[in-house]
């Protein structure tokens, strides 16, 4: 039970330094992308491991936490594809250095259709 | 004539407010710490689980001693639903409620809210049904089951809902509150009182007599008022918000 309870704890402090790189990011990142990446990625796996570890701490909690935890890793990732995929179609250009824009030709073929 | 019905009804208004602020002393704490017998909280917190059978004391000071409230704020919802059906309702009769305001969504979003929608419901009525044992209630789950109404209503464009059976739902539902709190008036006691049915053992799902039936049927009443709304709201042509 203690090295549960050693685990519970490194995963909670894997989950909080996650969380504040996901701050930090979406402080410091150029454009809309960068942000979305910064602030959902990181608090994807910041939230997951966060509240396995609690769960881990308290083994009684853990077939809840368990059921968050895949309720997070639908949800999330779900929901910032459609906020990156609308900033796209309501032309948020992101910031292109070697100008390679894979998804133009999709969102043109896409709007092709509709029209 | 008139003025004098005015200055009667001033008379009896003023009479009643003098009374009752001469019956509570000026600064008197009436609202203040459970220990202090003499105030409504501490009259609430150690007599309703005992009189009502009910271990969430909000609950049953929203839905049995302030029933009448609450019914009140149902109607609210419901003026507001109809208000604005029939604002809408002559666009609609135009034929320009058929398209939907949202833009096709990817397959991702499509598959995912399939996988979520029933778990969201699911969260919803759970909320409602536990409304007298946990926090939450009526309300509060109703408006989440919306919200996985919203979440297809964005997802499909062709995600069709059935007015006539929201309209069903929502009015049974208002029905089965009125008349619960008529079968109090027949059974010889006062509107919405909390005696005719068994009140169960404390903290138990079937417990608190009334009060879980008519949070369940407000939890039903909000979650078809409030998808309405979303319904009608999300269905109006995009050539009008454009220009």
């Amino acid at each position: 039970m203690e090295i549960l309870k050693y685990i519970g704890i490194g995963l909670v402090l894997l989950g909080s330094i996650f969380l504040l790189l996901g701050a930090v990011g979406i402080y410091r990142m150029p454009d809309v992308y960068n942000r979305l990446q910064a602030g959902t990625k990181a608090t994807t796996l910041g939230a997951m491991s966060l509240i396995l570890g609690v769960g881990f701490m308290e083994p009684e909690w853990l077939v809840k936490t368990l059921i968050l935890v895949i309720f997070i890793g639908i949800a999330n990732p779900l929901s910032s594809h459609v906020l990156a995929r609308s900033a796209y179609k309501n032309n948020q250009m992101p910031i292109i250095k070697n100008g390679i824009d894979a998804y133009k030709k999709i969102n043109d073929s896409e709007k092709s259709e509709e029209n | 004539m008139k003025n004098i019905i005015v200055i009667a009804l001033l008379l009896v208004v003023g009479f009643y407010l003098v009374d009752s602020f001469n019956y509570i002393k000026f600064g008197d704490n009436r609202l203040g710490a459970p220990s202090d017998e003499k105030t409504v909280g501490a009259y609430y917190l150690n007599n309703t689980v005992e009189k009502t059978g009910v271990a969430n004391v909000i609950t049953a000071i929203i839905v049995n001693y302030r029933g009448f409230d609450t019914l009140g704020e149902v109607t609210v919802l419901f003026l507001a639903t109809t208000g604005l059906g029939s604002i809408l309702y002559r666009r609609r009769k135009e034929g320009e409620h058929e398209e939907r305001v949202t833009k096709e969504s990817s397959y991702l979003l499509q598959t995912g809210s399939k996988i979520l929608f029933p778990f969201v419901i699911l969260l919803g009525i759970y909320v409602f049904i536990h409304g007298h044992l946990t926090p939450g209630g009526g309300f509060q789950g109703g408006a989440i089951v919306a919200t996985g109404f919203l979440l297809m209503l964005i997802a499909y464009k062709n995600f069709k809902l059935g007015h006539n059976q929201l309209t069903w739902v929502e009015s049974l539902a208002g029905i089965t509150f009125v008349s619960i709190g008529m079968w109090g008036l027949i059974t010889g006691g006062t509107f919405l009182e909390n005696s005719f049915i068994p009140k169960g053992t404390l903290n138990s799902l079937f417990s608190g007599g009334i009060i879980p039936i008519i949070y369940i049927a407000v939890g039903f009443k909000v979650a078809a008022e409030l998808t309405g709304v979303l319904d009608i709201l999300l269905s109006i042509k995009p050539s009008k918000i454009k220009k």
